[in-house]
């Protein structure tokens, strides 16, 4: 089997051309999160920190989907993950807070373990987070005062892993204050086949 | 943490450069395009189908003689089976046929690959074996660990549309008639996500071997490698 240099450009180009004309045909999903510069965020978001002083440095990040833009602040605060979530307009949707799953009370761990044990044969809670949704001013309180407001409404975030029969998959569940589970998602990972291969 | 990583990455490339300028060892260059299908099945499994050419473009000895003659060297044709075991892990198995001056080499894989997902970057680790085959050598018998990392150049995870950066690391330790020896291997890509389907990647294949031998060989490959994904 003999090839020259000559025959390797016509080569590349044939196996572009194909997996080009593939693409082509394939359904696109569109949804992306990417990381912007503050003078890129809504100002009604930006003044939503202006007189919070004890935060160092925050991270802007714009989630696009189909129908849906918003806004993503991320910060440390006492060695705490914060992520505070806002609308396409900057108008805030809510607080989450980043805890061990030792900081819920015994009560409230045992109600979330038990709805996990009916959905997974075995579970992991890869990642914990405290939702804060309220008004503006209630959230904004809280915020600068590190100090749970009584008017904001609380659900809880868990990644779990869980393994199903002969599956295992992540998933994303949203409980709210007493344990209820309020909505389940399934997280698709992204391909990785160019990280094996 | 991406600023300091690339600038890692390209300080580990030129420091690895300057050691190689400065002795007296044996290089290649060349180039190493392939293409790679992935076509995802019920239940866990998928197809690995891939093809990669090495054309050489130069070689020689440092500070010495230089050969600039352009050369087709070889052509590897590989099909790998994958079943998901884990959340983040895989395992495979397959063959790969490798067409070099008139000849077929076959080449028995097994592998076994964790992804893990962090914070702003992923990290896969890639165990591997394989087993060489051919009429005209002896049968070579590999060991193989690699590290790669993903970085993605703008936000947390990699987007279509998306620059990125990948960065390979792998240690191939190999046994050919009583004889052993180590490659290592550092490959830091630039790679772009065209869509949720498609990647592409070029950046330097860098490979040293037989340094334990005193006998050093330095190859230095053009990589541009397509990624396609089959749901």
């Amino acid at each position: 089997m003999k090839t020259t240099i000559k025959t390797i450009p016509f080569y590349l180009l044939f196996l572009i051309s194909i997996v080009f004309s593939i693409n082509l045909q394939a359904q696109e999903k569109y949804e992306r999160e990417s990381r912007i510069k503050q003078k890129d965020v809504p100002t009604e978001a930006l003044r939503f920190f202006d007189s919070i002083s004890n935060i160092n440095k925050i991270k802007w990040y714009k989630e696009e989907g189909f129908n849906k833009i918003s806004f993503e602040a991320k910060f440390k605060l006492n060695r705490t993950k914060y992520s505070v979530e806002f609308d396409s307009l900057g108008n805030i949707e809510d607080i989450e807070i980043e805890v061990d799953l030792d900081d819920l009370k015994t009560q409230l761990k045992d109600t979330i373990s038990t709805q996990l044990n009916r959905n997974c044969n075995s579970h992991k809670i890869t990642k914990l987070q405290i939702q804060y949704t309220g008004n503006k001013a209630d959230l904004w309180h809280q915020l600068k005062h590190q100090a749970i407001n009584p008017n904001t409404i609380v659900h809880y975030e868990l990644i779990v892993k869980c393994r199903q029969s002969k599956d295992v998959n992540l998933f994303e569940y949203l409980f709210s204050e007493i344990g209820k589970i309020v909505s389940v998602s399934k997280i698709v990972f992204k391909n990785s086949s160019h990280l094996e291969y | 943490m991406n600023t300091k990583s690339i600038l890692l990455c390209c300080f580990i490339v030129f420091f690895q450069f300057l050691n190689t300028v400065q002795s007296q060892s044996a290089y290649q260059v060349g180039l190493l395009p392939g293409l790679n299908l992935n076509n995802k099945f019920k239940k866990g499994w998928s197809l690995n189908t891939k093809i990669e050419s090495r054309q050489l473009l130069q070689r020689g000895v440092f500070k010495t003689s230089i050969d600039r003659r352009n050369q087709y060297v070889l052509t590897d044709l590989s099909f790998i089976t994958a079943k998901k075991v884990g959340l983040n892990s895989r395992i495979a198995g397959g063959y790969l046929m490798r067409f070099e001056d008139g000849d077929i080499q076959h080449r028995f894989i097994q592998q076994f690959i964790v992804v893990q997902r962090k914070s702003g970057y992923r990290l896969a680790h890639r165990f591997f074996t394989d087993q060489t085959f051919s009429i005209v050598e002896d049968p070579q018998f590999r060991l193989r660990y690699r590290l790669t990392t993903e970085i993605p150049l703008n936000g947390e995870s990699v987007d279509p549309k998306e620059f990125y950066i990948k960065m390979n690391n792998e240690y191939v330790n190999s046994l050919q008639s009583s004889a052993y020896d180590l490659e290592v291997r550092l490959i830091p890509l630039l790679g772009y996500d065209i869509s949720e389907s498609l990647k592409i990647e070029t950046g330097l294949d860098y490979r040293v071997n037989s340094f334990i031998r005193n006998n050093t060989r330095h190859s230095f490959w053009m990589s541009l490698n397509l990624f396609l994904e089959i749901d």
